[in-house]
């Protein structure tokens, strides 16, 4: 899960990171109270969940006399289709440099990857692409709790040497918050100081419960009930709905809809153990989206009931055609029941997909 | 084979667990058929001196390593006492730590990947299936009856996937020496490049099918590192950017790891890759005439 900037902010200044001083507002009403504390010169950078909110209008800068017209007029704007509900309103800083630093899980090493280049302030993709030497990287063993010296003069080269320790309690962010990122972009130098001029943290979506976050994303009505029931789900925009067990084939199945020429409504993996109730709650789940026209079921496992997943897709009762592809134990009582109420039962995943294919077109 | 055979010796952690016993059951009606040791010894604190199928259980990994020849260890525990879990193993010594467990906070798993790495040891998972050798050893969840023994190595990130490809390779007529679920985490102990590298050293495996997916470049890399002849395949070539395909490693994150680019690198590179899991059996016979 992201967080929101002022929230990685306030994580920042909790480990004595300096962050700008700034102040959520919901309204710019609220943003009088605070104006003695912002200084002459403002930013107000709105808290929405899109990337490139600068380019898209989210950040504009203001004086103080007039910030509360400019947050007025922020405050009804849409960016990238989202309604403004938060503004955090900072001061501005007197940037000298801007650099860019993060910590993320390296998948290769299979530990903490930490990247610092002098060239921030832009898109480290970018970077990473037209400057690859400019980047420089550490990774280090996650059981250590600081990182040596030696690794921060690295990382630094002939940066300030101030930046030495922001990279070192980033890193305890990173570790201590269960951060998949923590990214700090740009990081600059002013005449007071270093600041975390913006930042960014993502929290592994396992370790919500022991951070003590609670989700803040917008779940459709769809993935509220998904989620419900432990379904990994997502919405896409075709017409055939699909079931499937475990990630790997589900996403095999959707790629085999998109192979013979078919788009696929969603992804859901009903995991491990499907049992007739579970079966019911996806079937009628996937039947619930309008753009639905027929359902793929493809479930195998060597310990999936087939007699369970045919009970579960009757008792479903949905009105768009289930083609239904089954491996398991009891194999011919599941094609017993399902048959006896008219639905079809194929061998393999190749004949369902290109079945609900025509079925959809 | 790798990773082990008939005589490893299975230690299961969170034996007493629902997953834990029924799995125990699955691994020794195998071992039963194929004259194999399988699980000698299960481990839940609190609860030793139980038995679970006949298998004795005990408080710690330490314990039972004193009364039992264990090679290899299976973790079925909660994904919060997992990383745990793999570091006792770790320290107990056991070689080949298998963890089944899905969930577990991707900070846990490194801490426990890097300490278990300090102790010499192997860690398959976690977010994985296990590993399967027809005719000798079944570690972990796989369903056996699919199998046949033969001379294909399979790696992969997917648990049904694999089951599915194995079904088309078994029913083609094409055996397997080991299938290795590495997991489907973003952090895994054994990647393709490890797993590789242990079927270069193994006289039985003579081509390896590859299965990947999105996410990360593991895929590349271990293409990369090995002179086996592969085909691969790789799942989510119609997963949307930014979205999480049920498995946590399984995202496309700031461009990279979509799954054309990796097919594309791996064509580029002279790995054979198929664009429907039936193509599969097919492939590998080709593998075979050419490298025969």
């Amino acid at each position: 899960m992201k967080l929101r900037e002022y929230e990685a902010k306030k994580v920042l200044r909790e480990y004595g990171i300096p962050v700008p001083e700034g102040f959520l507002i919901r309204s710019e009403t609220e943003l009088p109270a605070h104006l003695a504390a912002l200084g002459e010169k403002i930013v107000l950078k709105a808290q929405v969940d899109v990337g490139g909110r600068g380019k898209a209008g989210g950040i504009l800068m203001a004086e103080s006399a007039s910030a509360v017209t400019t947050a007025h007029a922020l405050f009804r704007k849409e960016i990238k289709g989202l309604p403004v509900k938060e503004v955090l309103a900072e001061q501005q800083l007197d940037i000298r440099h801007e650099y860019y630093l993060s910590v993320t899980v390296d998948r290769s090493s299979k530990q903490p990857l930490i990247l610092f280049t002098e060239e921030g302030g832009v898109d480290i993709e970018i970077t990473a692409r037209d400057n690859p030497a400019a980047i420089r990287k550490a990774v280090i063993l996650p059981l250590m709790r600081d990182i040596p010296p030696f690794m921060l003069r690295e990382l630094i080269g002939t940066a300030p040497k101030e930046i030495g320790p922001v990279i070192n309690k980033l890193y305890r962010v990173f570790c201590e918050k269960d951060a998949l990122l923590a990214e700090i972009n740009p990081l600059v130098t002013t005449p007071q100081g270093v600041f975390a001029a913006d930042a960014k943290i993502i929290v592994d979506d396992n370790a919500l419960g022991r951070q003590g976050f609670t989700m803040n994303r917008d779940l459709t009505e769809r993935e509220r009930e998904a989620e419900k029931h432990g379904f990994s789900y997502v919405e896409l925009d075709g017409s055939i709905g699909v079931i499937g067990n475990g990630a790997g084939l589900t996403m095999a199945t959707l790629d085999l809809i998109e192979f013979y020429g078919g788009k696929a409504a969603n992804f859901l993996d009903v995991g491990g153990g499907a049992e007739s109730e579970r079966v019911m709650h996806a079937v009628r789940l996937v039947a619930s989206s309008p753009a639905v026209k027929v359902i793929i079921v493809n479930l195998l496992g060597g310990i999936t009931k087939c007699d369970e997943v045919a009970k579960g897709i009757i008792a479903a009762g949905i009105p768009q055609r289930v083609i239904v592809r089954l491996a398991g134990t009891n194999e011919a009582e599941g094609r017993r029941l399902l048959s006896e109420k008219g639905y079809e039962m194929l061998e393999t995943m190749d004949l369902v997909v290109k079945k609900a294919v025509g079925v959809a077109s | 084979m790798i990773y082990g055979d008939k005589n490893t010796g299975i230690l299961v952690q969170g034996a007493t667990g629902k997953q834990g016993e029924f799995h125990i059951g699955l691994m020794n009606t195998y071992a039963r058929q194929v004259g194999g040791k399988g699980v000698v010894a299960g481990v839940t604190p609190g609860k030793g001196g139980q038995q679970v199928h006949g298998v004795p259980v005990y408080n710690t990994v330490k314990e039972a390593m004193r009364d039992h020849d264990i090679g290899a260890g299976v973790i079925f525990v909660p994904a919060g006492a997992a990383g745990d879990s793999i570091m006792e193993q770790a320290n107990a010594g056991i070689e080949t730590i298998v963890c089944i467990t899905e969930h577990i906070p991707v900070h846990d798993t490194m801490k426990a990947i890097s300490y278990a790495w300090t102790q010499g040891c192997s860690v398959i998972g976690p977010n994985c299936p296990g590993l399967m050798s027809p005719g000798e050893v079944k570690m972990g969840i796989m369903p056996a009856g699919l199998f046949s023994r033969g001379n294909v190595g399979v790696i992969s990130r997917s648990g049904t996937l694999t089951y599915e490809v194995v079904d088309e390779l078994t029913r083609a007529g094409i055996g397997q020496s080991t299938v290795v679920g590495i997991g489907g985490d973003p952090v895994i102990g054994q990647t393709f490049v490890d797993v590789l590298e242990e079927f270069a050293n193994d006289p039985q495996t003579k081509a390896v099918v590859l299965i990947g997916e999105v996410g990360g470049n593991l895929e590349e890399e271990g293409a990369k590192s090995t002179d086996l002849p592969i085909v691969s395949y790789i799942a989510g070539v119609s997963a949307p950017p930014d979205k999480r395909m049920g498995h946590a490693g399984a995202i496309v994150e700031g461009g990279e790891g979509d799954a054309r680019s990796k097919i594309a690198w791996l064509k580029k590179h002279g790995v054979p890759v198929a664009s429907r899991v039936s193509e599969i059996p097919e492939m590998v016979r080709d593998l075979f005439r050419c490298h025969c």
